[in-house]
This record gives C-alpha cells, sequence and structure tokens, in this order.
C-alpha cells in the first residue's frame, strides 16, 4: 500500500540573492519516519529544512520556488498564514536557544500565544507533559521557575524540544540539533527522537552520518544543493546506489 | 633666546640624533642586520630620546619654577622702605612690576624703584632663558654622546625606547584621571566653603531659593535664602517631561528600525536620527524659546490654560527631541544585541513579530533599554542650554508643567555669569548645586553602566 506524505516537495528551488542555494529537490516526508538529511555543509541542508516551515522568509533576499505542500495544501499559498504554518511545523535550532525567562514560561510560551490553554491548570498540566515527553521533567520538576539559560546545553536542548512539542506540531524540524553537545547529552536527544517517532513526523539535519543511521528511517543525501539519493535509511547506508553517495557514506570526501 | 627656540634646537639635535644613532649600528654590523638586537630605527630613537628627555625635563622645571623664582629674588632686592608688608601688598607689587616690565599701562605709582624692579625682573628673566637654553643644548649633546657611545649590536634599543613609551601612554592616561580628581576637589573644597555659611538643612529642604545677599546693611529685596528644593523639582519636572517624549519615541524608533524596516530605509534613517544627536544644544535652546514656547502658549490661550512664555513643558518637549536619538541608539544596540536564534525560536514557535518583540526581545534586552533610559535621563538632568533658554529663572515650587520653573544648570548658570565675587554665599552655592548635580549623575551613570554590564554577561 502506498503511504501518503505528510509533507512533500516538488522541484523546489531557493535563491540567495543571485546564488542558487537549492536546485531542484523534490522529497516526501512521512508522518511515522524521522527522515535525515545528510551532506557535506553547505550543500543546502538547513537552507531546505528553513523552507519547510517558511523560516527563510525572514532573510529579504531569499527566494523559493516550486511547491511544498503539508497535507496536500500548499505552503506557500498566499491564503497560509504563516504563523499557523509554523505552529503545525515546529522547529529546533542548532545551538539550544532557551529564551531568557524560566523554564515553565519557555514551555508555556507557545501555548500561550496560541491560546491553547483555558487556565492555569490545563497551562500547568500542558508544561508538565512536554517536559515528560521531553524526558527533561525529572531533572527540573523542583525548580521550573529556575531560568531556562541557567540549564546545562543538553538540558537546553531538550527544554527547546519540549517547548516545540508543547505547542502540539505534526511536523517537528531539527536542524543538527546535537552538534553543540557532548556524546551523553546526544545520545539523551537521540533517545528522545526515538521516543517521539510516530507521534510526530520528524525531519532532522546532520552532519554525523552514524547518528543519521541510528534515527532515522529515511534518508537524503544532499549536494551542492541537489538531492543525490533518497530512500530508507538501510539501504542508503548499506547499499548506496550512487558512487557520491558510497564516496559520502564512507568517508571519502564530504 | 626664547624657550620656543630652545625647544626647536632641542628637536633638531634629536632629529641629528636619530639619525647618527642609526648610521651607527648600521655601521656597526657592516649592514647584517640579522646580527643586530634591534631594528636600527629603534637604534635612532634611543639616542633621540636620550637628548631630548633631559632637556624636556629641564624647560618643563622651568616653566613651573622660574616666576617664584625670579618674583622672590626681584622682591629681596628692592630697597627696604618699600618692600611688601602683607602678602596681598606682595602680589599687588608684583602686578605693577610685572606689567611695568611687558610695557603695560598699569594702576600702580611709577615711582623709580618699581621702575628699577621691572628692569631687573627682564634681565633675570631673559639670563634665565639663555641659562635654561645652555643646559639644554649641554644635555642634548652629553646624552647624544653617552648614547651613541653606547650602541652595541646586542644593546636593547628596543626595550629601552618601549619602557619610554609605555612611561608616556601611563602619562597621558593620568592627566585625564587628576584633570576629573582636580575638578572633583574644587567643587568638594568650594562647596565645603559654602557649607561653612548656609547649613546643609537648608540647602538641601529649604523650599525657598532667592540667592541675592545683601551688599550694603539697607540693601533690600536680597534674603538670601538658599533652599534648592524649587530646583530639584524644576529639574526633575522638566527631565520628567523630556522622558515622557524620549522614551516613548526613541524605543519605537529602535524597534522599528531593528525589526521592521528595510536594510535600505534602515541606512537612510539610522544617520538621519544621528544628525539630530549633532545639532548644538543651543540650536534646541532657541527653537524651543522662539518656536516651541510661543506655540504652546498661544495653543494653551486658544485652551483658556494660562501658559507662562518660558514654561517647563516647552523646554522639557525640546529636550525630548534632544534625548531621542540617544536613547534610541542605546535601545537598538540593546535589541540588536539579543541573539538573532531568540528571535527565530520565538518565531518557530507559531508567534507574531509583534509577538515575539513584546514577549521576548523586549523582555531580553530589558537590562540594556533600562540603561538607556538611566543614562538619558543624566543626560537631561546634566542638559542646561535649553533650559536657560527656555524654562526661566524662576525659582518656583510647582509640578504644573505650563508654569515657569527653573533648574539646577540654569541657575548655575545664572549665578556665574558676569562679574562675581567668589567668596559670597551667592556665588559659591553654584558649587554645592554642581556637587549635587555630579552626585546624581554620576550615581545615575554607574547605576546605568552596572545593570548595562550585567546585561552583556548574560549572553556570553
Amino acid at each position: 500500500m502506498e503511504k501518503t506524505p505528510k509533507m512533500q516537495a516538488t522541484n523546489v528551488h531557493v535563491y540567495y540573492g543571485d546564488n542558487h542555494a537549492i536546485n531542484k529537490v523534490s522529497l516526501d516526508v512521512f508522518a511515522e519516519d524521522v527522515t535525515a538529511l545528510i551532506g557535506p555543509s553547505g550543500c543546502g541542508k538547513s537552507t531546505f529544512l528553513r523552507c519547510l516551515n517558511r523560516m527563510n522568509d525572514s532573510i529579504a533576499s531569499a527566494r523559493v520556488e516550486g511547491k511544498i505542500t503539508l497535507d496536500q495544501q500548499d505552503i506557500y499559498d498566499p491564503k497560509i498564514d504563516v504563523v499557523q504554518l509554523r505552529a503545525r511545523v515546529g522547529m529546533v535550532f542548532q545551538k539550544p536557544n532557551p529564551f531568557p525567562k524560566s523554564i515553565y514560561d519557555n514551555i508555556a510560551y507557545g501555548p500561550r500565544i496560541h491560546g491553547l490553554a483555558r487556565n492555569g491548570e490545563e497551562m500547568d498540566e500542558m508544561v508538565i507533559t512536554s517536559l515528560q515527553k521531553a524526558g527533561l521533567w525529572e531533572e527540573v520538576k523542583d525548580r521550573l521557575e529556575a531560568p531556562g539559560t541557567a540549564l546545562s546545553g543538553g538540558q537546553q536542548q531538550r527544554l527547546c524540544i519540549a517547548r516545540a512539542i508543547a505547542v502540539n506540531p505534526e511536523v517537528i524540524l531539527m536542524d543538527e540539533p546535537c552538534s553543540a553537545l557532548d556524546p551523553i547529552a546526544t545520545a539523551k536527544i537521540e533517545e528522545l527522537i526515538e521516543d517521539l517517532r510516530g507521534r510526530f513526523a520528524i525531519v532532522i539535519v546532520t552532519h554525523n552520518m552514524q547518528q543519521a543511521a541510528r534515527v532515522s528511517q529515511k534518508t537524503a543525501f544532499f549536494h551542492l544543493g541537489e538531492v543525490i539519493e533518497y530512500g530508507d535509511t538501510a539501504d542508503i547506508f548499506t547499499n548506496p546506489e550512487k558512487e557520491k553517495t558510497k564516496d559520502y557514506i564512507t568517508g571519502r570526501y564530504g | 633666546m626664547s624657550v620656543s627656540a630652545s625647544i626647536f634646537i632641542l628637536i633638531l639635535l634629536a632629529g641629528a640624533g636619530f639619525f647618527f644613532g642609526r648610521q651607527r649600528s648600521l655601521a656597526l654590523v657592516s649592514g647584517k642586520l640579522a646580527t643586530l638586537h634591534s631594528l636600527p630605527n629603534q637604534y635612532g630613537w634611543y639616542v633621540g630620546i636620550l637628548m631630548l628627555l633631559p632637556g624636556i625635563l629641564v624647560i618643563l622645571l622651568w616653566i613651573v619654577f622660574s616666576g617664584n623664582i625670579i618674583d622672590t629674588m626681584v622682591i629681596a632686592s628692592l630697597p627696604d622702605h618699600a618692600g611688601p608688608a602683607t602678602e596681598q601688598a606682595r602680589a599687588l607689587l608684583l602686578n605693577d612690576i610685572h606689567n611695568t616690565a611687558a610695557g603695560a599701562p598699569h594702576s600702580g605709582s611709577s615711582e623709580i624703584y618699581i621702575q628699577e624692579a621691572a628692569q631687573r625682573y627682564s634681565r633675570l628673566k631673559s639670563q634665565g632663558v639663555n641659562i635654561v637654553s645652555a643646559l639644554v643644548a649641554l644635555f642634548a649633546v652629553i646624552g647624544g654622546l653617552a648614547g651613541f657611545r653606547t650602541i652595541r649590536p646586542d644593546l636593547r634599543a628596543r626595550t629601552h625606547v618601549e619602557r619610554v613609551i609605555l612611561i608616556l601612554l601611563i602619562l597621558s592616561s593620568v592627566v585625564a584621571i587628576f584633570a576629573t580628581l582636580g575638578i572633583v576637589l574644587s567643587l568638594i573644597v568650594e562647596s565645603a566653603r559654602f557649607f561653612a555659611r548656609v547649613p546643609l538643612a537648608e540647602f538641601f529642604f529649604g523650599l525657598q531659593w532667592s540667592p541675592q545677599t545683601a551688599l550694603r546693611e539697607d540693601q533690600v529685596g536680597s534674603s538670601g535664602s538658599f533652599g534648592a528644593i524649587p530646583l530639584f523639582a524644576g529639574t526633575l519636572l522638566i527631565s520628567f517631561i523630556a522622558m515622557c517624549v524620549a522614551v516613548p519615541l526613541g524605543l519605537m524608533s529602535a524597534i522599528y528600525m531593528t525589526q521592521y524596516s528595510r536594510k535600505n530605509v534602515r541606512k537612510v534613517v539610522k544617520p538621519l536620527l544621528e544628525i539630530l544627536a549633532g545639532i548644538p544644544t543651543v540650536v534646541y535652546g532657541f527653537f524651543a524659546a522662539l518656536t516651541v514656547a510661543p506655540f504652546i502658549r498661544e495653543s494653551g490661550g486658544l485652551l483658556g490654560l494660562d501658559v507662562a512664555s518660558e514654561s517647563a513643558l516647552a523646554a522639557g518637549l525640546v529636550m525630548g527631541i534632544m534625548i531621542i536619538p540617544l536613547m534610541s541608539s542605546l535601545s537598538d544596540d540593546a535589541l540588536t544585541a539579543v541573539p538573532e536564534a531568540m528571535r527565530d525560536g520565538s518565531l518557530a514557535l507559531g508567534a507574531t513579530r509583534s509577538e515575539t518583540i513584546k514577549q521576548v526581545l523586549i523582555p531580553a534586552a530589558l537590562p540594556g533599554i533600562v540603561g538607556a533610559f538611566l543614562l538619558s535621563v543624566s543626560r537631561a538632568v546634566g542638559e542646561t542650554m535649553i533650559v536657560v533658554m527656555a524654562a526661566g529663572l524662576a525659582a518656583n515650587l510647582t509640578a504644573n508643567p505650563l508654569e515657569a520653573v527653573t533648574t539646577i544648570t540654569a541657575q548655575i548658570v545664572a549665578l556665574l555669569t558676569g562679574d562675581q565675587e567668589f567668596d559670597s554665599a551667592k556665588t559659591l552655592s553654584a558649587f554645592a548645586l554642581g556637587l549635587a548635580l555630579f552626585g546624581a549623575t554620576l550615581l545615575l551613570n554607574m547605576l546605568a553602566l552596572s545593570i548595562v554590564r550585567k546585561y552583556r554577561e548574560s549572553y556570553e
């Protein structure tokens, strides 16, 4: 049976001024999978990721062509409210970026702006569940009023994931979420991604090929703004079709 | 031979020393630079500095002490009957002698002993300059020879030269520190003289300010009361009005500029705003006095309000406009310092731009914005020209912005303008006001800087 993709990119081009950053990329993201985007630096993985929730809108020189859909609906349609789109497609960044607020307020921020909680109890509930889902609850339950910036790097990143979860999105985009973390914190984030799989469609950009192999079901190999190969992670890593993919994953260049 | 001529000759000699020192170092190693410890130029500087330093020292000593020494010698040589009895008489006498020597008209008697003393004064002075010039030249030659003879390939010329430069740098910063200390000390000393006449409590808590003191016993209308509360209140009132203008406008323009404006708009608007900061405050002053104040008076009249022609409102409004660029550019810095990641994080959660600004950016930049606010307040409190021209001099104790009030700074100007005797309470009160003002702005600035510094650390 053919699965319907959660998000579908068709012939996407991205330009930064005269620079052609993404060239004719087509990619399907499935709701129950973790999709990994790998490739050398500057190959356009992050740029592509930022197209999926229109974060490129805030860069004045960026121009996106082609079609990206979420549940068959074009997200670049002028009728689409970018604020609502981002509530459905959340994002976690390379460097943990908690707001300079308390841990509680960091989580409650999203639900508050979207009016998701009717009263204080519901809000408390929402904060607790989000922290639990992000595997941070046990570590912070006694200090919800402490500033989010006082946590360690790995905890901050899980706080950011909890913050994204709190809005109850359908897709979570992760832009190299572990690149600023040590191996232990990285392992925790990877466990967390495994836990979250199935509840959210996850797209993760990573430099670390072992990480892509560990956490993802689908992998796309980007090179110079193009998708060289896209398929099941197991296939890409054990039996790549293209010579370039093989060279990259065996570490011959990159 | 004058002092400036001997300085000129000294520089020429040192230049020659530089040249020969450089040549000597090159000659010693016959052009093989690698065997020299320092660069040839540094050997040149080494000789040049050895020639310059003693000479400069002699000239400085001459400038500082010569006046006193010559004066003492001249007074000592006066005939016994003309010798001054008191310190004041001595000063007057010396004044006459100096003026006669300079050929300037003077009030003193042209008695023969003054003429003689003046001649003697001129003679001593020119002899002194000649001696100094000779000494300078002598030291330069000795220093030059010593330097020239000590040049060896392993002489650490660079170390010596750099040590002299280091001392020069230290001296420069010491000058700035001592200037500040001197100003503060003079404020404190003069204020102490004032508080010896007027009790502290009257100055800080008195409600009546009228600094006219009686010169003669029978003079009327000169109560001489020094209660500074009306001035403090006036300063606060005008600063408050100014901040009501500057804070919202400055903050909002900073928000627009950092968050909404496109790059090319920002490129034009920001420099324009900074031009506003470059307008001399005198210009703001007459803008306030000639344009804004009459306008407020007339529009107040239409509403049936009685507006003084020099109102706190006019001065405060214009001062606020003057402070907008300061407030705006400091807030701009604070908002720009908030990492881009904060903004992206909020936008990625589906927050709108205004939600992001209100709930993430401003709270994150708040310490910086508070710092900007405090620096603006201290600017408003210390501003002088606008209030002198537009706020008036009447020390009314009022909270009504339509009345004329006066400020600390405006009063200081009024107290010290024109000829003043520097030992009356009236004049001395200016120093007490200055001290109060200095204390207030210093506190505000320290508070602001410590807040800004604390805030800087939080992102690193």
